[in-house]
This record gives structure tokens, C-alpha cells and sequence, in this order.
């Protein structure tokens, strides 16, 4: 029944693959299932003869039923009957059971490919889409996708039953198949055009429930501010009228969609009676029998229907083929990190070397270029400048996370395209502003890293950190649930567990992204500590934010538009007024006692 | 059923809010004569449908045996009348019923939201803005949905089965023997079918969910994942989703395709037909009416497998209906104490061994022993880590909640016993996650007050430092917030949000003040528009800032929900180890510095 109302508010969508490109490379997905989907083909026919046949096969009794026929006749026919319609359902069950093992095998498969594809790319192409259109690709996508498989074959039995039916019957009377031919096109026309109308309004329809949505969206989150201000009467009045109107909208759309069943019907209607009446004499005329005439006008309902959900394959069809060209655009991209070689380093001590690299997100803007940077074994580097200088680039650069265009990096003089990325990324610390946590306990967080490590190391980690005191503040301890992406924690509490899970992993080169994010003097001060800890003997790039980081920092670069402009110790860059004075004073004095000190008179 | 309220809209309808289905039945009733036409002209539908297979019985009799000359064209077009009629009838019953549908959903939309406006400040805190819009878009279109295709299509589910079986008994009344064995085996298969598919059907969905977040998690993470070398573990949690979700696809293919009211309806037909050619045989009846029978049991078909997509319909109305309703009948805390005290407040604020937990939590207090005294026009600085209680012991002072025990004295008269239109209209509360609404800067500044001149806006930005960044918009203060381009920082919010209280002039100001500056121009900026905040008021500041807290004629360190030191900054260097801790970094610092 919903048939005719499918695929209506289907988008435009750019495509690169041709239309005979993706039912290929979805046959090919099906090639395993060919066995499977061969029978449910077979079913499918099998099925769609024996339901044109069931009319046929009344009409033909009718036909031969007289006064006198024996009993045994007619419980044969009642039996032949009932065995048609069960072989029928028999062949439905089949082809229904083999399409859902085919169809969710091949999904399952897509699946995997398609996440293998996402897990396998470099954070070049996570930049580009966010989390929820990947997602979006991997599983609704794919399971859109074997709608093309369903669909197909939906309508291949619908026409194959249309075929059958009409055949016969034109075998039968050529003027009345005529008849109920000429219906045809006007059935089609009729679907056709309330499909164009009614994608109209239901993008009106679908404008207005956005407008709806946003409106609502403000004023529940502004009803904060409307409270504290007095002001309901006003959003009040604004929603009355954004509500009036959606109704007006949404009530257009309904009446559009309801009145569709109504009108065919009226058709199907004049259809019958026309049936009815030519078909009546024809029988008085001998052209056909009683039987006949009876399957006409039952066989008119048996057509009509499909033909509406002819009207709505296309559409159907190019939805299911766009979503599967989502998902092969998914999987066939290549990745831009790759590793010519999978060199292990078992005692990293953390050397980088940046030799004349050349880096950019996209080519033809280029971030790092001739960039030259030595960093020493266990060196705590700080990286200063104002955003865009490079500094996080440098960083994502040493963790591999991007392919650079041009130069070289070095890792205890290996070249890093030569490394086996796993085993070097384990040595690999990284602790980012906002840290992420999964979820699970903090005990599996702090695991995360390193999932072999025994409890008691965990504990110890845990315990390095931050001390006893913030561990007892957690509900359950260390069992405590972080809840989804560490909700259930406060920021400082995740900085604290990200900070024990790169201990615990025990890195030799840490890269550090430091907090700004707003936590509570108290917080920071124990972050700060646990910082101090973490950092103690490995090497260290910090993306500074701290002016006490700033200031312990074995070293300070200076970066300008990707090229290092000062580098040295705080007090001798501050005593030579150049850059890193002028980002001193725009980044870090007010954290100074100084500034604290005199923020009264300032004022 | 008076409730407490903060807002009572004009001229509502009020609807049973009693039991859901009253509530659904109280809405329709409105619209009582859009509902009784749908039952009427859906009547003379289903009647003009089924009875036009009886003419088609009578057409055939008439074909065998004439009974006059233009009989059969006299059938035909009795035929086409009656499906006409059954078509006009059909619309005219659909557009009603399509009417209450929209309307309803618009008036359970306008009766939700009312109820929003009229709860307290305290229960908009406790709901998640995502829930409650969910409920006003998702859930009150589900109920448009309830009423048309749910309802309708099961009240035609009962007109399509008792309408063509009405005809059949006029045919001959034995003839119902089949048919009524059909629709009780088929009521009890379905039944059967429903209790064996749903809880697959949820399973599926519930793993789909599973699978979803699992991946929505991983790839959000990547920057762990990929640092700490896990995609091998990442790549099996998913591939375990996945396959279990195809188990419950699989499972759910096979109960479809065990559909057994299809394998009965084949039976009925057959035994039907059987009856109907045993009757005539006897000569009991004509050709006509067997073929009369096979129509009208053909008729059959569609109500009965359209009523099992119906019902689920009408199980995820109500469930809808539900959560409107519990949000409509959810009680507030408050009420609006329209004849409570009503003063020129001047700012001081006492609180007497004030205990407070939220209502849900039960278990743990969020703030307890809470004593402290704070003259009129002080800053008290609130300091502690995040879940210390500081958010909630604000929420106190303006009656966003109220205290479980102990009292909450504003210029010594107990908030509870404030009108709360005083109460809140002179305290200004400027939170840390700042909403400002999509008009204009210059509107959401004058919000409290609609009739502020331009100048009288424009000074109270200039006295929240915000009027230089306001002016280098294109469009100053005719900027629209929100629109392309024009994402406001942080520290600019908190500023415009200043400039808002500045103009509405509160006599205590509350300032969540979490935005952290990254630069200290901005830093410098905030400091003095809060130093201008603090002029002639009461000022309660949760802040990050150390200049801040270090300046307060005040400091409350929150622990736990308790106050664990209070003074000023001189007093708590020597009273309290957490506060020299903090300071401890910055003097350090600063020892090295000079």
C-alpha cells in the first residue's frame, strides 16, 4: 500500500559511477549468493504463475459448473484450489527465507569492506567528514543498497504476474484485454502525477517541520533565559504562528495523500463497469463464457495495483543505487599514509629529525616548507605561535597521521615511511585538549593502550598521576563507567585518565596538545601535576597553552607561517623582544602572578 | 487538576489529561463532526464497495438469463454509480479524517509547548533539550499518525470485515460459516505472528543501535585509536555488531516468511468457493451469487493484512501520546507566588543550613550544612572542582529550586515567600553554555527589555566591553546572530550576555563564568566588564579566573557539597591546602621570573 508514496522525497545527488557500473559491482557483491537468489528467482516465478493462475482457475470452474456435477468434482476443485494457493505460499516462504540469508550476507560482507576501508585511511580523510555521514555510509547505506536487490525483485514478479494474466486473457477476448489495457496508461498517468504534486508539498511539508523543529529547538533552549527574563508571553505569540502554519502546510500534504486511493478507485470504477457491461455481451454473443468475463473484472484489480508501483520504481531504484555509490565511494578510496616498509625499533629512544619537509592539507597550501628541526632523545620541546603557524602539524606529522609531500622525518635516524606503524605508534603517546574516553570503566580506558598491561600496573598508573585522592572520587573507583565519550566524568577527570593511559603505555615519544579547556583551578593544578609526571625522561613535543609549560620546557620553537622564527629558553626570548615577547603578552601574561596580582588596578 | 505554574497562556483549550486515551479522545472530540463524517462516509464506502461484488453477481445472473433489454446496461451503470460513490465517499472520509490528524498534532504540539512555558526552571534543568524536542516534532507527528493511517485504518479493518460478511449472510446465511472461521483463525495467527516478530523486530533495532554507536564511537576516537595502534581491536567490536545484526535480519526474514493467516486466507478461499458450488449444485443458489461469494471473500483480503500494520501504528502512537503526556502532566516544582513579597531588593543574601538534593538522586546530598552570610553589594568568588555543588547552590538563590531543608534568605525574607516575578526580575543570571537567540545583537540585548532605546543599548554593551567588537560587524548591532559567518566566541557571548543584565539592571548578578580566555586581551576585556558588573550589586561568581578569585571580597570552597573554607584570599593561603596548592604553581612561576 505504501508503495506508490516510496522513494518521494529522494534528493539529488552527484554521481561519479554510471548506473551499470554500481547493479555490476552489486551483482558482483551477489555472486556468492547466486545459488541462493537462482532459487528465489525460481521461487519468484513459480509464485507469480501459480497467483495468475488461481483467477484463471476459478473462472474455469465456474465455467464447467452445472447442476449435476458430482460432488467428488467440486471438493477436487475446492482441493486443486487450496493446493495452488499453499504452493504458492510454499514458494513465498522459500524465496522470502534464501533472500534474507542472501541479502544479509551481502550486507554483512559490504559492511566489513566498508569499515576495513574507513579504519584503513589516514586523518586527512576524517577531517573531510564527520563521524556521523561515515557512520551514515557504513550502516544505512549499505542495508539502502539491498533495497536494490529486494526491490528488483519485487517488481520482476509483479510484472511477471501482470505478464502472465494479461497474456492469457488476451488469448481469451482481444476487446476486452483492450479494454482493460486502455486503462493502463491512464492508471499510470494518474499515479505519475500525483507523485509529481505530492513531492511538492512534501517538500514544502518537509521545509515546514524544519522551520517547526528550529523554532522549537531556540525557544526549549532559550527557556532558560526567557524565564529569568520574564518573556514567555513573547515566544509564546512567535510559536503560535510558526505552529498555524505548519498545520496549514502539513494538512495540504495529508489531503494531497489521501486522495490519491480514492481517484484510482473512481477509475478502477469506470473500469468495471465497462468490463461488466461489453464483457455481459460478449457472452450473450458467444465470444466468451460466464467464467471468463468474471476473471476479467477480478483480473482488472489483479493489474492495477502493480502498475501503480510501477510509477514509483525509478525513483526507488536510483535512491537504492545512490546510496550504493556512497558506499563504493567508501571503499574503493585509497588511503594517502602508506609504508614502503615495516621496520620494528625496539629500543626507540625518541630522536626526531624533520629534514627540508614539505607538508600541506592540500597541496596548494602548504603549511610546513624546507622545514629543518632536530629534537634530541628525551628533549621536552615546547611549540609556540599563533594558530596556523604549523605547530599541530608538526605534531600530527610525528604521529604518522598524514603523508607529507616532500623531505624527509627520521626516528632514531629511521625514515618513518619505513616504520611498522603499530609497533611504532605503541610507543607513541598522544594526549589531545578535549581527550576522548570510550565507553567503559576507567580501568578499560586507561587499558586502552596497551590491553595486556595487569591491573596493577593499571593501578599504578592511575595512582602516578593523580595521586590516591581523585581515584576515591570516583563513584566505583576504578570500575566506575566513564559513560558515553567519558559524560559521566568531569573534563579534569578525563584529562586525568587519558594522562594515565599514555603512562601506562609507556611511551618514548609524547606529543601534547594541552588543555585550554575550561576546568577549575583545582583540576588544573592536579593535571598540571600529572603532566609533570608523564613527561619526566621521554621526548616531548607540547603544543603550548601554559605559560608554566612554556617556561619548563627544555626548548621553545617559535613558529611563524610554518617557519621557525626564535627558538631558545624563556627569559632569553622574552629578553629579545622579538615574536615570542609580542605572543607573551597577547597568550600567557595574564597567567602570570603579576597579572593576577594587579588585576584590581588594572580594572 | 490546578496546577502549579510559571506561565498560563491565554485562552486555552483544556483537554482530560487523565489517561491517554482519554487524552486522545478529549482532542478528537474537538473536532467531533470531522470524526463522525469519517465514520459515516467510510460506512457508505465500504457499503458501496462490497455491494458493487454483489452486482457483479447480479450482472451475471442477468447475462445468462435477460430480464429485459437493457438490463445488463441498467447493472453496469449501477455498478458505476455505486463505485463512484464508493470513491466520493472515500475521499470525503479521508479528507475529514485527515483534518483531525493535522489538527491534532498542531494542537497537542500548541498544548506541549504551553506546558513547557509553565514549568520551573528547575525541570527545564533536568530535561535534555534534545529529549523535549524530540517530543515536540517526532512524537506529536507519531500522533498524527495514530489518527490517520492508525486509527482509520483499523476502524476500516472492522467496517471491511463486517460490511462484505453483512452481504454474504443476505446471500445466504450459511455461507458465513467460512468466512468466520477465516477471521477468528486469523485474528488468533496474527496475534501469534505480532508476538513472535516484535521482539526480534526490537532486538534488530536495538542492535542497529549498537552497531551504529559502537562505529559512531570508534571513529570519533580514531586520534586514540590510530595513536595507540588499535584499529585490529576496533575492526572485530565492529564486525561482532555486524554479525549479529545479521542474525536478527536473517531471524526476522524467516518468522516473515512464515506468514500463516496467508496460507488461511487460501484455505477460505477455496472452502468458500467449495460451499458456494455445493450450494448451487443443491440449487439453493445462482451463479450469480457464487460468484457474488468469491468477490466478497476476495474483499476480504485487504482489511485483514492491512490491520497488522495499523496496530503497530497505533502502538507507536500511544507510546508517543505517552511521552507528551508525561511531560504535560510532569509536575512543576513552583508556582508563581503572584501575591508573594514584592520589594526594591538590596542584595543581601543568607543562607541558614541549607541541605539540597535533586529530587532523582536520592542517594547523595548535593549540598549540605550550606551557611553563609553575604552583605549587599559583595562578590563572592565559588570556588571547586565540577560535581562540588556550586552550579546547584546558585540555582537556589534565584528559586530555580528550592532547598530540601534550611532557608534561603534574600534582604532576610525567605525566597519561597517572594513573589517569583520579584524574585527573578531582579536577579540576573548569565550561565556558562550562553544562549543568545537568532535575532539581532541589539535584540537579544534589549530581551528583557523590548522597549530599551538604541542608546540605552548601545551604553550597555559599551559597559560590557562589547560595543568594539559589535561595531566591527558588518551590520553593527543589526547582525543577526547565528547567520553565515558571524560565530560568536566564547568571551563575545559572555559579553553581550553582560550587556543583557547590565540593561535589565538585576540587584544580584549570578555569573557562571567557565569560558576560559585564550588570550589576554580578551582576558583584560572580561576582567572589566565583570569589575563593572560588580558596581552597586551583589555579585555571585563561579569562576576559573585566579585574578577573580583572588579579589573576592569572598571565597566559598566548595567540596563535596560542603563549604570547606571560606574567607579571603589572605585567610585561606593560611587555612586551606587545596588553595595554597593552587597558588603554589603560580608563585613558583613567578619566583623564576623575576
Amino acid at each position: 500500500m505504501g508503495f506508490l508514496f516510496d522513494g518521494l522525497d529522494a534528493e539529488a545527488y552527484d554521481r561519479n559511477y554510471t548506473d551499470a557500473d554500481l547493479v555490476k559491482r552489486i551483482l558482483h557483491y551477489f555472486r556468492p549468493q547466486a545459488g541462493k537468489m537462482g532459487i528465489a528467482a525460481a521461487m519468484i516465478s513459480a509464485a507469480a504463475l501459480l497467483e495468475a493462475g488461481i483467477p484463471i482457475f476459478i473462472s474455469r470452474s465456474i465455467d464447467t459448473l452445472r447442476d449435476d456435477t458430482s460432488l467428488g468434482r467440486l471438493a477436487t476443485t475446492a482441493l486443486i484450489l487450496t493446493i495452488l494457493a499453499s504452493c504458492s505460499w510454499v514458494f513465498n516462504l522459500i524465496r522470502q527465507t534464501l533472500a534474507a540469508q542472501a541479502v544479509g550476507d551481502v550486507v554483512l560482507k559490504i559492511r566489513e569492506d566498508a569499515c576495513d576501508s574507513v579504519l584503513r585511511r589516514d586523518m586527512s580523510f576524517y577531517d573531510q567528514f564527520s563521524s556521523g555521514k561515515i557512520v551514515s555510509r557504513v550502516t544505512s547505506d549499505s542495508a539502502a543498497f539491498s533495497q536494490v536487490m529486494n526491490l528488483s525483485m519485487e517488481l520482476l514478479s509483479r510484472l511477471l504476474l501482470v505478464t502472465v494474466l494479461v497474456g492469457y486473457l488476451a488469448t481469451v477476448s482481444l476487446k476486452l484485454t483492450s479494454i482493460l489495457l486502455a486503462l493502463a496508461p491512464i492508471i499510470m498517468g494518474v499515479a505519475l502525477a500525483f507523485r509529481a504534486i505530492a513531492r511538492r508539498t512534501i517538500t514544502a511539508s518537509r521545509r515546514m517541520n524544519a522551520e517547526v523543529s528550529s523554532h522549537i529547538q531556540e525557544t526549549v533552549s532559550g527557556i532558560g533565559v526567557a524565564k529569568t527574563f520574564r518573556q514567555e508571553a513573547v515566544i509564546h505569540a512567535e510559536f503560535l504562528g510558526v505552529n498555524r502554519q505548519s498545520l496549514r502546510v502539513n494538512r495540504r500534504t495529508r489531503y494531497v495523500f489521501s486522495s490519491i486511493f480514492p481517484i484510482l478507485n473512481i477509475l478502477a470504477g469506470i473500469g468495471t463497469a465497462s468490463l461488466v457491461y461489453a464483457g455481459g455481451i460478449g457472452v450473450r454473443e458467444g465470444e466468451l463464457t460466464a467464467g471468463t468475463w468474471f476473471l476479467f473484472i477480478q483480473g482488472l484489480q489483479s493489474i492495477w495495483f502493480p502498475l501503480t508501483s510501477i510509477a514509483s520504481f525509478w525513483s526507488q531504484f536510483q535512491l537504492g543505487l545512490a546510496a550504493g555509490e556512497r558506499v563504493f565511494g567508501l571503499i574503493d578510496a585509497e588511503p594517502r599514509v602508506i609504508q614502503s616498509d615495516s621496520q620494528r625499533l625496539p629500543q626507540l629512544r625518541g630522536e626526531i629529525r624533520f629534514s627540508d619537509v614539505e607538508f600541506g592539507y592540500k597541496p596548494e597550501e602548504p603549511v610546513l616548507q624546507h622545514f629543518n628541526l632536530h629534537i634530541r632523545a628525551g628533549e621536552t620541546l615546547a611549540l609556540v605561535g599563533h594558530t596556523g603557524s604549523g605547530k599541530s602539524s608538526i605534531a600530527k606529522l610525528v604521529a604518522r597521521f598524514y603523508e607529507y609531500q616532500h623531505g624527509q622525518i627520521l626516528i632514531d635516524g629511521v625514515d618513518i615511511r619505513h616504520l611498522d606503524l603499530s609497533d611504532y605508534r605503541a610507543r607513541l603517546g598522544m594526549v589531545t585538549q578535549s581527550p576522548f574516553l570510550f565507553d567503559g570503566t576507567v580501568r578499560e580506558n586507561i587499558r586502552y593502550g596497551r590491553p595486556e598491561a595487569s591491573d596493577t600496573e593499571v593501578v599504578a598508573a592511575a595512582r602516578h598521576i593523580g595521586g590516591e585522592a581523585w581515584i576515591n572520587a570516583l563513584p566505583q573507583g576504578l570500575d566506575s563507567p566513564v559513560g558515553e565519550r567519558g559524560a559521566s566524568l568531569s573534563m579534569g577527570q578525563r584529562q586525568l585518565v587519558a594522562l594515565a593511559r599514555v603512562l601506562l603505555q609507556d611511551p618514548a615519544i609524547i606529543i601534547l596538545d594541552e588543555a585550554t579547556a575550561s576546568v577549575d583551578p583545582l583540576t588544573e593544578t592536579l593535571i598540571q601535576e600529572g603532566l609533570d609526571t608523564v613527561l619526566a625522561g621521554r621526548t616531548a613535543i607540547v603544543i603550548a597553552h601554559r605559560l608554566s609549560t612554556v617556561r619548563h620546557a627544555n626548548r621553545i620553537i617559535v613558529l611563524r607561517k610554518g617557519q621557525i622564527i626564535e627558538e631558545g629558553h624563556h627569559q632569553h626570548l622574552l629578553a629579545a623582544g622579538g615574536h615570542y615577547a609580542e605572543l607573551y603578552n597577547t597568550y600567557f601574561r595574564h597567567q602570570s602572578l603579576e597579572y593576577i596580582e594587579q588585576a584590581r588596578k588594572a580594572a | 487538576m490546578a496546577q502549579r505554574s510559571e506561565f498560563t497562556a491565554p485562552n486555552t483549550y483544556t483537554y482530560d489529561q487523565r489517561s491517554t486515551w482519554r487524552w486522545i479522545f478529549s482532542h478528537v472530540r474537538r473536532y467531533w463532526y470531522f470524526a463522525l463524517g469519517f465514520y459515516l462516509f467510510f460506512t457508505i464506502a465500504w457499503a458501496c464497495y462490497a455491494g458493487s461484488q454483489v452486482l457483479i453477481g447480479r450482472a451475471a445472473d442477468e447475462i445468462i438469463s435477460p430480464s429485459s433489454a437493457d438490463g445488463l446496461l441498467i447493472i453496469a451503470l449501477t455498478i458505476l454509480g455505486v463505485l463512484v460513490g464508493d470513491g466520493v465517499s472515500a475521499l470525503f472520509g479521508s479528507l475529514s479524517a485527515e483534518n483531525v490528524a493535522a489538527r491534532f498534532e498542531a494542537d497537542a504540539r500548541q498544548e506541549l509547548y504551553e506546558s513547557l512555558l509553565s514549568k520551573s526552571k528547575g525541570f527545564h534543568d533536568r530535561q535534555r533539550a534534545g529529549d523535549i524536542m524530540a517530543r515536540a516534532t517526532d512524537d506529536t507527528n507519531q500522533l498524527s499518525n495514530l489518527i490517520v493511517p492508525g486509527i482509520t485504518l483499523v476502524s476500516e479493518t472492522v467496517m471491511g470485515i463486517v460490511i462484505p460478511l453483512t452481504y454474504i449472510a443476505f446471500v445466504r446465511l450459511e455461507l458465513l460459516l467460512v468466512p468466520l472461521c477465516f477471521v477468528a483463525s486469523y485474528i488468533v495467527t496474527a496475534k501469534r505472528y505480532v508476538r513472535r516478530l516484535n521482539p526480534v523486530v526490537h532486538d534488530q533495532r536495538e542492535q542497529f543501535g549498537a552497531m551504529n554507536a559502537g562505529l559512531e564511537e570508534t571513529i570519533s576516537g580514531i586520534e586514540v585509536v590510530k595513536a595507540s595502534a588499535r584499529e585490529n581491536f576496533e575492526r572485530e567490536k565492529f564486525r561482532r555488531n555486524a554479525r549479529l545484526f545479521r542474525d536478527f535480519f536473517v531471524r526476522q526474514g524467516y518468522i516473515e516468511a512464515r506468514y500463516l493467516p496467508l496460507l488461511l486466507y487460501g484455505f477460505a478461499l477455496g472452502l468458500s468457493f467449495l460451499h458456494a458450488m455445493w450450494l448451487y449444485r443443491q440449487g439453493q443458489i445462482a451463479v450469480g451469487q457464487v460468484i457474488a461469494v468469491v468477490a466478497l471473500v476476495n474483499v476480504l483480503r485487504f482489511p485483514t493484512f492491512i490491520s497488522l500494520f495499523a496496530f503497530s501504528l497505533i502502538q507507536s502512537g500511544i507510546a508517543s501520546a505517552d511521552r507528551i503526556l508525561h511531560i504535560v502532566r510532569g509536575e512543576s516544582d513552583l508556582d508563581e507566588q503572584r501575591a508573594g513579597y514584592s520589594a526594591p531588593m538590596r542584595g543581601e543574601i543568607t543562607f541558614e543550613a541549607v541541605e539540597f538534593d535533586y529530587e532523582e538522586s536520592g542517594s547523595k546530598r548535593v549540598l549540605e550544612h550550606i551557611a553563609f552570610h553575604i552583605p549587599a553589594g559583595k562578590t563572592v568568588a565559588i570556588v571547586g572542582q565540577t560535581g562540588s555543588g556550586k552550579s546547584a547552590l546558585t540555582q537556589l538563590v534565584n528559586r530555580t529550586y528550592e532547598a530540601t531543608a534550611g532557608r534561603v534568605l534574600i534582604d532576610g525574607v525567605d525566597v519561597r515567600e517572594w513573589s517569583l516575578h520579584a524574585l527573578r526580575s531582579q536577579i540576573g543570571k548569565i550561565e556558562q553554555d550562553i544562549f543568545l537567540f537568532s535575532r539581532t545583537i541589539a535584540e537579544n540585548i534589549a530581551f528583557a527589555r523590548p522597549d530599551a532605546t538604541r542608546d540605552e543599548v548601545i551604553a550597555a554593551a559599551q559597559a560590557a566591553q562589547a560595543h568594539d567588537f559589535i561595531s566591527s560587524f558588518p551590520n553593527g548591532y543589526e547582525t543577526v546572530v547565528g547567520e553565515r559567518g558571524t560565530t560568536l566566541s566564547g568571551g563575545q557571548r559572555q559579553r553581550i550576555a553582560l550587556a543583557r543584565a547590565f540593561l535589565s539592571d538585576p540587584r544580584i548578578l549570578i555569573l557562571d563564568d567557565s569560558t576560559s580566555a585564550i588570550d589576554s586581551a580578551t582576558e583584560d576585556q572580561i576582567q572589566q566588564a565583570i569589575r563593572k558588573a560588580q558596581e552597586g550589586r551583589t555579585v555571585l561568581l563561579i569562576t576559573h579566573r585566579i585574578s577573580q578569585i583572588r579579589w573576592a571580597d569572598l571565597i566559598l570552597v566548595l567540596e563535596d557539597g560542603r563549604i570547606s573554607a571560606a574567607g579571603t584570599h589572605e585567610e585561606l593561603l593560611q587555612q586551606s591546602a587545596i588553595y595554597r596548592r593552587i597558588f603554589a604553581r603560580y608563585d613558583l612561576v613567578s619566583q623564576e621570573d623575576s
